[in-house]
């Protein structure tokens, strides 16, 4: 740390005193333990704060994020508690340059997969030739057989993505997950970027930070791009399962952002394959729904039938290209954990092009060789379960204690089809607020992909951090926090 | 601009339970600060008739003790008819509205229900009641102020303004009947004419004390009091202020929004204006006051019952037995779906 105490008066303690990233890759000092370039400024800038004077600022911002109600909501039996995600106050800060790579990479990925669906969905090319094994798409439970042959505006499926990337050692991102049914989290991207400049309006100043506050903005522009042939000004609206969802505030933010109503199942009902909401003055059309409910409970009379959230009737307007569904029904089949392993030969199938960010090393435990390997290293291996999310159901092989591992490997056996498996990524770290100071804690990075007939990628995008020491799940219902994320306009600031 | 049928009503009903929990609080808070002058006034039981919660209550307690009805109408956060149900159910409104409604009205109402949460037990207890009233019923009034000055005036705000009118008229009637009915009692057992104290209560807890002493500087009696609280178009929780306001706001929809469906409750907001006329020029309004009362409440049912239908998206109600008036919730307008 010796380059680090160069940049520092010697006489005064900083909040920075004794951090050490060790192995990993820093997302403030590189590999070096040494601020890059550009961010020697911001370094400075938090050094010069003392740890007290953080911890209070980071007291006042989650007391106002619990004001504001940004918050998610967890259901006991009688009560409804209120709960904030938890929120680190020190940014986490990308070049221009590094920015860069992760916005192209990204808009690669979802082209891919958009034309992957349509594929899979029409004369399916890439299943007859055997490139990506049929069993896997055809078979998997969130392929769905009423989309074979449905044309979307522009051929996009996924409008809005997210996917989940992590760095390794030296820096270099990789593709942990895709997101493509209903990625959420974007609402905690913009508001922490409001928290963090009314908290830390200091630590901003005179840096060029690439805004998010349009993400609104450009949502409805994308929405309304995809809206039905020959409708000139579109109605679109939100459709949220209601207020019990535990991401309900999110609903909330992108209704408010796009100024769009945000309605519930119950205010729709379709008519003649038309869709229309109910309002004081009677019925009005909908061209464009961004709903936020499954497929599986989008509409009773399509699928699951005891579905109360959806609108009945639903998939016949939308096959009859009178409303725009976004995403697009069957998405989950290309975001699905087993055929995410063949991202990356998808992406050289369909554009010719070597993927720009990679995948973590993947193991399919339905394949025999992925199974054996997997077998014969369980103590070095990261095992998910596909059909789950939010972190449930994975071990970690180094961290696994003897019962666990017997566990998972009982498991495999009976069902192997059912995981897959990976080497332990070494996620970066950012330096984060603690109790006992700023210390490394683990980062993922989930950028949002916003397509309509081309792609838009909002700068930056939610890190999520892995609040307890050494923990690298970063999910909320896990113990992880987010921070704000800064783009920076050049690489020099 | 679209205004879902759903959103009209919760804004109805956000500033229902914000009017109802502010008339809640300011009574309480004025009969346990101004009330003490009289040993009669220590009870707090008149609460229950008040709101017509006789049945209610016995389910909950066994006792009319000062200490339960206080508990049944503040803190019991399960308990509809309490100021602590009525802000939970105004900011789950209000949470549900969050994509319409200026932040400014979300964050005050979100933080005042928070405070609320945090208040603990001995915030409700005797020697302190009156200061926690106060100060929950500021917090309605900010929540109201800060929609005076910040909710665009659009449908929306007219469906909340009807919800605010509505249940501000109810609550002045049910304290002009209870009060009298209270008088009568107590002169037919023989005690004289009711004192000032009795008058500036009730003026007190209708907000009204100053206006009326500037008003009838001659001092307070029976028919001046009534014919205030009742017909008075400059007291703002007057019935004929709130008649006229709602009024002006249904013409405002039909006229400026197009939304004809407002013509039945116009007609009836008509003959609601023609009876309080009539009342307020009858020589004997005193002795025809609870009749006056329990016709206005019908019509005011009857009112939030058309609006349901007309905009609501509400099935008619099933016909209800005959008996004590009821007090609306959010909940018993709620057709089921």
């Amino acid at each position: 740390m010796g380059t680090l105490s160069a940049l520092k008066d010697p006489k005064l303690a900083g909040p920075f005193d004794g951090y050490d990233p060790k192995p990993f890759f820093c997302e403030l000092l590189g590999t070096s333990a040494q601020p890059s370039k550009p961010l020697v400024g911001i370094w400075q800038r938090l050094q010069s704060l003392d740890v007290t004077t953080l911890l209070r600022r980071a007291a006042d911002a989650e007391r106002e994020l619990f004001n504001l109600g940004i918050t998610f909501t967890v259901y006991s039996d009688k009560d409804a508690i209120d709960r904030i995600l938890p929120f680190d106050v020190i940014p986490r800060v990308m070049t221009a340059s590094e920015w860069g790579v992760v916005e192209q990479g990204v808009t690669q990925r979802v082209r891919a997969l958009n034309m992957f669906l349509w594929d899979i969905y029409h004369d399916r090319h890439i299943l007859n030739d055997g490139t990506v094994p049929a069993a896997l798409v055809l078979g998997n439970g969130n392929y769905r057989p009423e989309m074979v042959g449905f044309d979307p505006r522009h051929g996009t499926y996924i409008h809005i993505n997210g996917t989940d990337l992590v760095r390794d050692g030296k820096g270099a991102f990789h593709v942990l997950e895709d997101n493509g049914r209903a990625p959420s989290g974007v609402s905690y991207v913009v508001e922490n970027r409001h928290m963090m400049q009314r908290a830390f309006p200091d630590l901003m100043q005179g840096l060029r930070v690439r805004p998010v506050s349009d993400y609104g903005e450009r949502l409805l522009g994308k929405l309304i791009e995809v809206a039905p042939l020959g409708v000139t000004e579109p109605s679109v609206v939100l459709l949220s399962p209601g207020v019990y969802n535990s991401a309900y505030f999110e609903h909330i933010f992108l209704a408010r952002e796009m100024g769009v109503p945000l309605v519930e199942g119950r205010d729709l009902v379709v008519k003649n394959d038309h869709v229309f909401m109910r309002t004081v003055a009677g019925l009005a059309p909908v061209d464009v729904i961004y709903r936020r409910i499954n497929d599986d409970f989008l509409d009773p009379e399509a699928f699951n039938p005891e579905s109360r959230l959806g609108v009945a009737g639903l998939m016949r307007a939308s096959k009859a290209g009178h409303v725009t569904l976004a995403n697009a029904v069957g998405t989950g089949v290309a975001d699905d954990k087993a055929v995410y392993a063949y991202v990356p030969r998808i992406i050289e199938y369909y554009l010719k092009e070597k993927p720009i960010l990679p995948n973590v090393e993947t193991h399919i435990c339905g394949e025999p060789d992925g199974l054996a390997y997997t077998l014969d290293n369980l103590e070095k291996l990261v095992v998910k379960p596909v059909g789950e999310s939010g972190g449930y159901g994975i071990v970690v092989g180094p961290k696994a204690s003897r019962t666990e591992i017997e566990a998972v490997r009982e498991k495999l056996a009976a069902d192997p089809a059912n995981f897959i498996s990976q080497p332990m990524v070494d996620l970066s770290v950012c330096p984060t607020l603690t109790p006992g100071g700023v210390a490394p804690r683990h980062v993922d990075l989930r950028p949002y992909a916003v397509t309509g007939k081309h792609t838009w990628v909002l700068p930056g995008g939610l890190t999520r951090v892995a609040l307890k020491e050494g923990s690298i799940i970063v999910n909320s219902s896990q113990g992880g926090g987010t921070k704000d994320t800064w783009v920076l306009e050049e690489d020099a600031p | 601009m679209t205004l879902l049928s759903r959103n009209a009503e919760q804004l109805f009903w956000l500033a229902r339970y914000i009017e109802r929990a502010a008339s809640l609080a300011r009574i309480i808070e004025i009969h346990s600060s101004h009330g003490r002058a009289n040993a009669d006034d220590l009870g707090w039981a008149w609460l229950v008739a008040l709101y017509s919660n006789q049945a209610e209550f016995a389910e909950r307690h066994a006792d009319q003790t000062s200490r339960n009805v206080i508990r049944f109408y503040v803190s019991d956060a399960d308990n509809p008819a309490s100021i602590r149900f009525c802000i939970k159910a105004a900011r789950e409104n209000a949470r549900a509205l969050r994509a319409i409604i200026p932040m400014d009205m979300w964050t005050q109402l979100n933080s005042f229900h928070n405070r609320l949460l945090a208040l603990g037990g001995d915030e409700f207890d005797v020697v302190r009641l009156a200061r926690t009233c106060g100060v929950i019923k500021v917090g309605c009034y900010e929540q109201l102020g800060v929609a005076e000055s910040t909710l665009y005036r659009d449908e929306g705000e007219r469906f909340f303004k009807l919800g605010l009118m509505i249940e501000r008229a109810d609550q002045t009637s049910r304290l002009l009947d209870l009060k009298f009915a209270q008088l009568a009692t107590a002169q037919a057992g023989g005690a004289g004419i009711a004192d000032t104290t009795f008058w500036a209560l009730i003026l007190r807890s209708a907000a009204a004390y100053q206006a009326f002493r500037r008003h009838e500087p001659r001092g307070a009696d029976p028919a001046r009091v009534a014919r205030f609280l009742l017909a008075n178009a400059s007291q703002p929780r007057s019935i004929a202020y709130c008649a006229d306001n709602i009024q002006t706001v249904l013409e405002d929809l039909r006229r400026i929004y197009g939304l004809r469906q407002a013509r039945r409750a116009l007609e009836r907001l008509d003959s609601l204006g023609n009876g309080l006329l009539t009342a307020a020029d009858d020589h004997d309004l005193v002795g025809r006051l609870h009749a006056v009362n329990d016709w206005l409440q019908q019509q005011l049912i009857a009112l939030t019952t058309e609006l349901g239908e007309a905009f609501f998206g509400l099935e008619p109600p099933m016909p209800e037995p005959a008996g004590q008036t009821q007090r609306q919730t959010q909940t018993q307008t709620q057709s089921l779906s």
